[in-house]
């Protein structure tokens, strides 16, 4: 579904991502996503046309530096921009659904459960005056109670169904007032959106009368099964307890074990109805054992001030562990820790992964840290996407200049050349430049980067870049030598070994 | 010197502008204290870059701190350019009480001389000699007034030096603006209109208004975007060339470290294990820590880095100080490490193992 927005300006974005290697299965996949937001000053274009795919049980690592719109694309895929973002264009695809345009109710069994997030910053995503046990437990017993489950899953298909038909309708609506504000739109482009908002209204109003009243007679029906489903619950614990009664009149020793034999069985009805306090307990017990915090028991009811900072982000992980999720994002998870802790919190990650076959998008600055983790890599500039490939493919076979770049401007600990540094700063997303958006700080710029956006040259299989020096027609150009040095240094180590 | 502040010509003589003797620094006090810097001492040559290195919390900003007299020093003395300039009063205190008690009449009377002495030279500390240690603070934003201008910040030293003429202020403002890399107009601007780079630019020319010989850089690139640290690594290393300067850099990246500096410094707990040069600690690390943080550093290189090993460096299992207390020792020439005798032993046999090693591999 391409939405055309004239009042944007281009919104042509290109969007090749290249075949799905055999073997891969696609568990999301982004579309040509655009996203700008509205400020006082006019609109920030923090996402511009930026498409991947994330295969099963794979890490994806996107690289880039602040404002090169990582986070808003991750933020996008949770669904928690913020207020003032326009989704110009393009689609996230989870389980067939286009997580762009489901319904906030929809979103509840995606969020947290299915997609689990990271953040930045440890210290500030944790609740300081709350323990460390209700915090990991807190997910478990609000979504514990199991009546209200049963039912939730009996309305399940006409609620997503009313709701969805509704956030199409509100869509459409904002959309148009969005044109309607905007004072760069003509008059003809109002017109044309009021239009296609009163089709919208007049195609969907109907349906959403007609969902409403299936939802309603579902949810009679669904209440009198739930009422059937607790009733046969209850008649067990009644008849239950009742047999213990009669027990205790008959049987003297029973009658001394009487109260503990009310109280378990009284434990066990109340644990069919919901997740209780202990059964969350035992299980978050287990998953801070998992993701290595030494003596759960103890630490469970310790404030989070009580932790280091490496620990923290045990918990935060663990917090996103608790809804066993099948796909991680994480938002810089290291950059607030030490090299030390970092190291460990990536090797937790990479085996939490495993175990859990989960696909994991790791997001970072720090090529270092992606080394480690990737297996494939998105380089991303002012909004796009320049670079991306296997891990070998952008470490060893770099092919766009910003990508060069980084690779130059960090120090090795192999030598003590002069470092490239990038001259001036990123561009500003209000005033995308034209063209090439690096090219303004890039020596290898050519009068066409100015001009006209590169498209993605494919230079092997899985390898994609986004640079007019792949173009046939231009002149001859190699990575900078200190960068080149280091692969060629790199690979030879790696070669030494493989003789071993 | 006109007044009796201690004065040691030798550490003159022998090139030594800084000289940090047996550094303590504790915080809280009765039985709630934090040993923040143990004991730490190290000299800095003119001219050289010296790097601490060590995790968030084993002491390093605390040390960098300490000198630059940001904090009340517990025990030690620091020396720059052979006087001194900080020393620690609170433990001389604490062992006159303790020898009160003992009735050590004589130690007492030595002591009570020696923290006069020390209190003696606190107070009338040399302004001139202690302006020329500046420091540049790890967070551009936060170490920024964001109610000065730009040229407010910048000369606000000048202003305590006494320094009042505007004329003459505004000139250097503006030459020192254009050293870092900055436009003279910015002089008007407010923080809050520059990007990090640019903030971390203005910290530096504050610092380097006074005309300092030694600079303290606590982690200065680590709170920057990966495309602006080189920019900022090139403009200290060509300040460092042009002014001549004396650094100490303070930062947990050891591939930056090892980058910039002549010798580096481990640190761990408030101690230091290990001081080299910086090719020597990556040849032959020894402490078993150093080799943890070595190991542990993220290389933009997948294929060594999918099989890198990480070191875990556990100090309870590491040493057995149960005999013979560890001290810090010259292993080899300028290679200093926090051991006792059997360790003493155990890392000159590797050292020379790893050394027939790579002569072999060379070969």
């Amino acid at each position: 579904m391409e939405k055309k927005n004239a009042a944007m300006g281009t919104i042509d974005y290109p969007h090749t991502v290249g075949p799905v290697p055999e073997g891969k299965e696609v568990v999301l996949s982004v579309r040509n996503l655009a996203i700008s937001f509205a400020t006082d000053d006019g609109f920030v274009k923090a996402v511009r046309g930026v498409a991947f795919d994330l295969y099963k049980g794979e890490t994806l690592c996107i690289v880039g530096e602040s404002g090169s719109g990582k986070s808003v694309t991750s933020k996008t895929i949770m669904g928690i921009l913020a207020g003032n973002a326009h989704i110009d264009s393009g689609s996230v695809t989870y389980e067939g659904e286009d997580l762009t345009k489901i319904a906030e109710d929809e979103f509840h069994r995606i969020r947290g459960t299915k997609i689990g997030m990271i953040f930045q910053d440890p210290l500030s995503s944790l609740n300081p005056i709350a323990k460390i046990g209700k915090q990991i437990t807190e997910v478990m017993i609000t979504n514990g109670n199991k009546v209200k489950k049963v039912y939730d899953n009996l309305i399940n298909a006409e609620l997503i169904k009313y709701k969805n038909d509704l956030r199409l309708l509100q869509i459409a609506k904002e959309e148009y007032k969005f044109i309607k504000k905007n004072k760069s739109s003509t008059p003809e482009q109002i017109a044309e959106a009021e239009a296609h908002y009163e089709a919208e209204k007049a195609r969907l109003t109907p349906l959403i009368a007609e969902d409403k009243a299936a939802l309603a007679a579902k949810k009679v029906e669904a209440k009198a099964k739930v009422k059937e489903f607790v009733g046969e619950i209850k008649a067990r614990h009644k008849a239950k307890l009742n047999d213990l009664f009669a027990k205790a009149k008959e049987d003297p020793e029973a009658k001394k074990n009487l109260l503990a034999n009310y109280i378990s069985e009284r434990r066990r009805y109340v644990s069919e109805l919901k997740v209780t306090h202990k059964e969350a307990k035992r299980r978050a017990l287990k998953i801070m054992a998992e993701v290595g915090i030494p003596h759960p028991e103890q630490r469970f009811n310790q404030y989070p001030f009580e932790f280091s900072g490496g620990m923290r982000q045990r918990i935060v992980i663990a917090i996103a562990l608790t809804a066993d999720p099948d796909i991680l994002i994480c938002d810089e998870p290291t950059t607030a820790l030490d090299v030390t802790i970092q190291a460990q919190i990536l090797e937790l990650i990479n085996r939490l992964k495993v175990a859990r076959n989960m696909s994991v998008m790791f997001i970072t600055h720090d090529l270092g840290v992606v080394a480690n983790m990737a297996d494939r890599v998105v380089v991303m500039y002012a909004g796009k996407i320049v670079e991306y490939g296997t891990a070998m493919d952008v470490f060893y076979t770099p092919a766009h200049p910003y990508t060069w770049a980084l690779l130059s401007s960090i120090p090795d600990v192999d030598s003590k050349e002069k470092l490239e540094a990038i001259p001036g700063t990123p561009p500003n997303m209000l005033f995308p430049p034209e063209g090439d958006a690096f090219a303004l700080r890039s020596k290898y710029a050519m009068g066409i980067d100015f001009k006209e956006e590169p498209k993605m040259y494919q230079i092997s299989d899985t390898h994609y870049a986004s640079t007019w020096l792949l173009d046939e027609r231009a002149p001859e150009a190699t990575m900078p030598k200190i960068v080149s040095t280091r692969i060629e240094n790199s690979l030879r180590k790696a070669g030494m070994k493989d003789g071993e | 010197m006109a007044n009796n502040v201690t004065y040691r010509p030798e550490l003159v003589e022998e090139g030594t502008i800084l000289s940090v003797e047996n550094l303590k620094q504790y915080f809280g006090s009765g039985s709630f204290v934090t040993k923040a810097v143990d004991n730490v001492s190290f000299k800095i040559k003119e001219g050289e870059c010296f790097g601490i290195v060590g995790e968030s919390g084993c002491g390093k900003t605390t040390t960098g701190r300490s000198i630059i007299n940001l904090y009340q020093i517990t025990g030690g003395s620091i020396f720059y350019k052979g006087t001194r300039v900080s020393a620690g009063t609170r433990e001389i205190e604490e062992e006159i009480k303790a020898a009160k008690k003992a009735k050590d009449t004589e130690k007492v009377a030595q002591l009570r001389e020696e923290l006069r002495a020390r209190k003696y030279d606190n107070a009338h500390k040399d302004q001139d000699l202690t302006t020329e240690i500046q420091m540049i603070f790890q967070d551009p934003v936060d170490s920024l007034d964001p109610r000065m201008t730009v040229a407010d910040i910048i000369q606000e030293g000048l202003h305590i030096q006494g320094m009042y003429d505007k004329a003459s202020n505004s000139a250097k403002v503006a030459d020192i603006l254009e050293k870092v890399g900055l436009i003279p107009e910015y002089a008007s601007r407010y923080p809050h209109e520059f990007s990090g780079g640019q903030r971390q630019r203005i910290g530096i020319a504050r610092a380097l208004i006074m005309n300092p010989k030694l600079l303290i850089c606590d982690e200065p690139i680590s709170a920057l975007d990966v495309s602006i640290r080189a920019q900022v690594l090139n403009l200290l290393n060509e300040v460092k060339e042009e002014m001549g300067l004396t650094m100490i850099f303070i930062a947990h990246d050891l591939s930056v470290v090892k980058y910039f500096c002549d010798r580096i410094a481990v640190m761990y707990f408030g101690r230091l294990v290990e001081l080299a040069s910086s090719d020597e600690l990556f040849a032959h690390p020894m402490h078993p820590y150093t080799r943890a943080l070595l190991s542990a550093i993220p290389k933009p290189d997948p294929i060594s880095e999918k099989n890198r090993v990480r070191k875990v460096y556990n100090p309870s299992s590491a040493h057995d100080y149960s005999e013979s207390k560890p001290s810090f020792r010259e292993i080899a020439p300028g290679h200093f490490v926090l051991c006792n005798d059997p360790e003493e032993e155990a890392y000159k046999k590797e050292m020379a193992e790893i050394d027939a090693k790579r002569g072999e591999a060379n070969e």
